[in-house]
């Protein structure tokens, strides 16, 4: 018996680490995959989404609509700073990790100054479980099935909706689907809009496991960076393996040596994996198919 | 006579196309400049002479990230691991070692050569892995991220090097000041007149030596690197080779920084390598004009001053107005403030001078 | 004795074969055009010579070395030296540095500057030599790309379309400078659209189609071969 708890506790780990990734790194790497550009304030949309839906819990609102409102919102104001801000920048990609930057610096403090140092929190919902002598929480199995079926929302989306394709198609060749008649100004703002709410999304749904404070989004964007780093441009051959595999080499760190083991392995990992594999999984698998 | 044919093929290189800044006047103005940095402690208050080397201390960084963005073309995030590590190691190396026989001048080459050893096993991975901007840009800030989180959670006793304890998110303090033997005893670089005039004496070495690097061949192939690396290997050179080298320079001195700035406070916290303090070098080179050793070094002086007034305020006012800064010079001024104030001014000067010649 | 030679060399991307087995050899001093119809794989030939790209089988040989795996750069120092159809020039630095980046890995320090300037007069580029290259008119930047291609002091000189956007007199001045870096001894194979060009400079023509060897011979052999002809039209029709 002791091996299968022992097992489970592996796989509920892995799992969980997995969601994080996932959930953390999605919002960038559409925005990335998408448009070539890394979008610095990407965790300060993550502090958006969880913000919101705290309010918003707190005022009444039962939770899935509460995160839903703060992955819309995180959306909303990702559409609009594409407008005002990224637009711009598209042939600079570079300056636009440097201006996103900038409206990460600003979100941050500007919320410390507005909202103050720290928002109460709602408590994890559903309680916990039992496996042999330890206790899961139910929240966390919650996460991972978000995790999964934001997946298979964005290969519907990708795949099967004129948006998806008009995108897909944007992004390969803009001049042509301009040429076209594409609207490519309103496809790049849905897209880091897009991005955004899942970045909100993600801040949403992991609002009621973490204390909220201005800073927290930085306590994903490395997970992120590092999912997507490894992963490469395309969510699905990439950013989602890159996770799994992640997920797997955290949780093993982690249950070995502690939270910290768990965050420096990875980010080691990476950094020999990029030695190995410089275009990512996806470059990998899609080898010199260019 | 042939060691001084290279020393003035050396001085040659002070001025170049890689450089603004040429002619009699420039130097005119460098030396005036320098005269006037010269003469401040003679006016001033030494308590505040010694506060104000506080400014000079990050110059090193800045500088070492123009070169590395600016010149090179890579986008280093992580600047301030670099910082941190020679910091830390500064202070390890000092209250295991002491103050005496000129050990701290030791463990300041000690630690800026274990910020430059981090930096080529790191840059290594990365260049030779030829990864591209984007992504360089964001390993190096979750190196910097991690680093900051792994020593914050330093603060149980079991973690210490020798005697000196890392002591966790509260930082580490109690190490001695750089100090410099001398017959008639020893002198202790407080933050004071001594402590100023070694820091600008530093701060005029480094800038004229990475003025003659950035002029040198060296410099001609990292800059053409950063124009068009495809064609760079395609004449010859190992392109990552001299990314590397760049970004071990730039890297050391950020390491000397950290060094300086942990000698001048005899204190190191975490948060030196955290999200915000890795944002504010950024700031600096993108405001003076990355593409210019002069406009780095003059714009990081000026936000500096400027971060510095307005955390009358509160800190947290000031970084607003840092992100405000770094967006609108992306969006209105991509060569950097300082940059453009200068080739406005240069191109009125000119046009000036052309008018003034039709007349006579 | 062959100065290049490739054996079986072959490039798959993804399951698109564009070089497909190719055997070709290139005689020490000739000057040598490479033509074929658009998607021919010419380019991809040429980045496989250089190492850009590496081939998924096969062999090539330089003076008879194995230098199927050998680094870009390495090969540029052993004297082979491309120029790009896109002039590759660096726009921050001045035509003066660009031309010394070709130079200063195998010049002696001492003789660096008489012999940037050496090149600049024979550019006709000594006027503009402190002008950023980046504000060049496109007929000199084209000049300065051949320079650094011709700086390196190459044996072996790739160029692709060397001639491109060229008035008819710039290309055989162009022609005729290649000309005479072939009777110092420089080996000379181009990708090259122009047929008065090639007829001009080509001892023999090489035919490339699908990734493969179509035809070999001289201009008027290839001129002259009737299914060469029907490639061409082919695509002709095609568009």
């Amino acid at each position: 018996m002791d091996v299968l708890y022992s097992t489970f506790s592996f796989l509920y780990q892995s799992g969980d680490a997995f969601a994080f990734l996932v959930l953390s790194a999605c919002g960038l790497a559409v925005i990335f995959g998408m448009m070539g550009v890394i979008n610095l304030a990407h965790g300060e949309f993550i502090l958006c989404g969880a913000y919101v839906s705290t309010s918003a819990t707190h005022m009444g609102l039962p939770l899935p609509l509460a995160i839903a409102l703060g992955a819309g919102v995180a959306g909303l104001i990702g559409m609009l700073l594409e407008r005002l801000i990224v637009r711009h920048l598209y042939l600079r990609p570079l300056d636009t990790i440097v201006a996103t930057w900038g409206i990460s610096m600003i979100a941050t403090q500007g919320t410390l100054i507005v909202l103050g140092s720290t928002m109460q929190g709602t408590g994890t919902p559903f309680g916990s479980f039992m496996v042999g002598n330890y206790s899961y929480s139910v929240y966390r199995i919650v996460l991972m099935g978000m995790a999964l079926a934001t997946l298979a929302a964005l290969w519907l989306v990708f795949t099967r909706t004129r948006f998806g394709v008009l995108a897909r198609a944007t992004i390969q060749v803009p001049h042509i689907a301009q040429a076209l008649g594409v609207n490519t100004g309103l496809i790049y703002s849905l897209t880091f809009g897009l991005g955004a709410a899942l970045a909100g999304l993600a801040g949403g749904l992991y609002a009621p496991t973490m204390t909220l404070v201005p800073t927290m989004g930085s306590a994903f964007i490395v997970e992120a960076f590092v999912t997507v780093v490894i992963g490469g441009a395309d969510i699905f051959l990439g950013t989602a393996p890159a996770a799994a595999i992640l997920g797997v080499v955290k949780a093993a760190l982690t249950s070995w040596q502690g939270q910290l083991a768990g965050q420096i392995g990875m980010l080691l990992a990476v950094i020999i994996v990029i030695r190995i594999l410089p275009r990512g999984i996806s470059g990998w698998i899609l080898k010199e198919r260019a | 006579m042939a060691l001084l044919s290279r020393i003035t093929s050396i001085l040659t290189l002070l001025e170049g196309p890689q450089t603004l800044g040429r002619g009699r006047r420039f130097w005119a103005g460098f030396a005036l400049v320098v005269a006037a940095a010269s003469a401040y402690p003679l006016f001033a208050d030494g308590y505040d002479v010694g506060n104000n080397v506080y400014f000079f201390n990050w110059i090193f960084m800045a500088l070492g990230l123009c070169l590395i963005w600016g010149y090179g073309g890579s986008l280093s995030f992580g600047q301030t691991a670099f910082f941190g590590i020679a910091g830390y190691a500064y202070g390890v190396l000092t209250i295991n070692l002491g103050d005496a026989y000129g050990l701290t001048l030791l463990a300041l080459v000690a630690a800026v050569l274990i910020s430059a050893v981090c930096a080529a096993i790191l840059g290594y991975f990365l260049f030779f892995g030829r990864i591209s901007g984007v992504f360089l840009g964001i390993v190096t800030l979750s190196v910097t991220l991690v680093m900051e989180r792994f020593i914050s959670q330093t603060a149980g006793p079991e973690w210490h090097i020798g005697t000196a304890r890392l002591n966790g998110f509260n930082g580490m303090g109690a190490m001695p000041s750089l100090t410099i033997p001398w017959p008639g005893g020893p002198i202790v670089l407080f933050p004071d007149v001594a402590l100023y005039y070694a820091t600008l004496v530093l701060l005029i070495l480094v800038y004229l030596g990475l003025r003659v690097l950035v002029n040198s061949r060296f410099g001609n192939v990292i800059v053409a690197i950063r124009e068009n690396p495809q064609r760079a290997e395609m004449l010859g050179y190992d392109v990552r080779k001299y990314q590397l080298g760049t970004f071990i320079i730039g890297s050391s001195l950020a390491g000397l920084s950290g060094v300086l700035y942990t000698s001048w406070g005899n204190y190191i916290t975490p948060a030196s390598m955290g999200m915000t303090a890795a944002s504010l070098p950024i700031v600096w080179v993108a405001v003076g004009g990355r593409s210019d050793l002069t406009t780095t070094l003059f714009g990081t002086l000026l936000v500096l001053i400027g971060f510095q007034a307005l955390t009358i305020y509160g800190s947290q006012y000031a970084l607003v107005v840092m992100g405000a800064l770094l967006v609108l010079t992306v969006l209105v001024a991509p060569r950097g403030i300082v940059a453009s104030a200068v080739s406005l001014a240069s191109k009125r000067w000119t046009r000036k001078k052309a008018q003034s010649g039709e007349v006579s | 004795m062959p100065i290049l030679e490739t054996r079986a060399l072959n490039k798959w991307f993804g399951g698109l074969h564009v070089t497909g087995g190719v055997d070709f050899a290139l005689e020490t001093g000739e000057m040598h055009c490479l033509i074929g119809p658009n998607g021919a794989g010419k380019s991809t030939f040429f980045r496989l010579i250089l190492g850009e790209h590496l081939p998924t089988s096969g062999q090539i040989l330089y003076n008879s070395h194995d230098i199927t795996l050998t680094k870009s750069y390495e090969r540029i120092r052993h004297g082979i030296s491309v120029k790009f159809q896109v002039p590759g020039i660096f726009k921050a630095l001045n035509v003066a540095q660009n031309i010394q980046i070709a130079l200063q890995h195998h010049v002696a320090p001492a003789e660096l500057d008489h012999e940037i300037d050496l090149l600049l007069n024979f550019l006709n580029l000594k006027p503009v030599a402190r002008q950023l290259a980046g504000n060049l008119s496109h007929g000199q930047k084209q000049w300065l790309e051949i320079g650094m291609a011709v700086g390196l002091k190459p044996k072996l000189l790739l160029l692709d379309e060397p001639t491109a956007g060229m008035t008819p007199d710039e290309t055989f001045a162009t022609g005729e400078m290649l000309q005479a870096l072939n009777r110092e001894g420089v080996t000379v194979l181009a990708v090259e659209h122009d047929m008065a060009f090639v007829r001009q400079i080509a001892h023999r023509v090489t035919v490339l189609h699908l990734g493969k060897i179509f035809a070999q011979g001289t201009i008027d052999e290839i001129v002259a071969n009737e299914q060469v002809a029907a490639i061409y039209l082919g695509e002709a029709h095609a568009q």
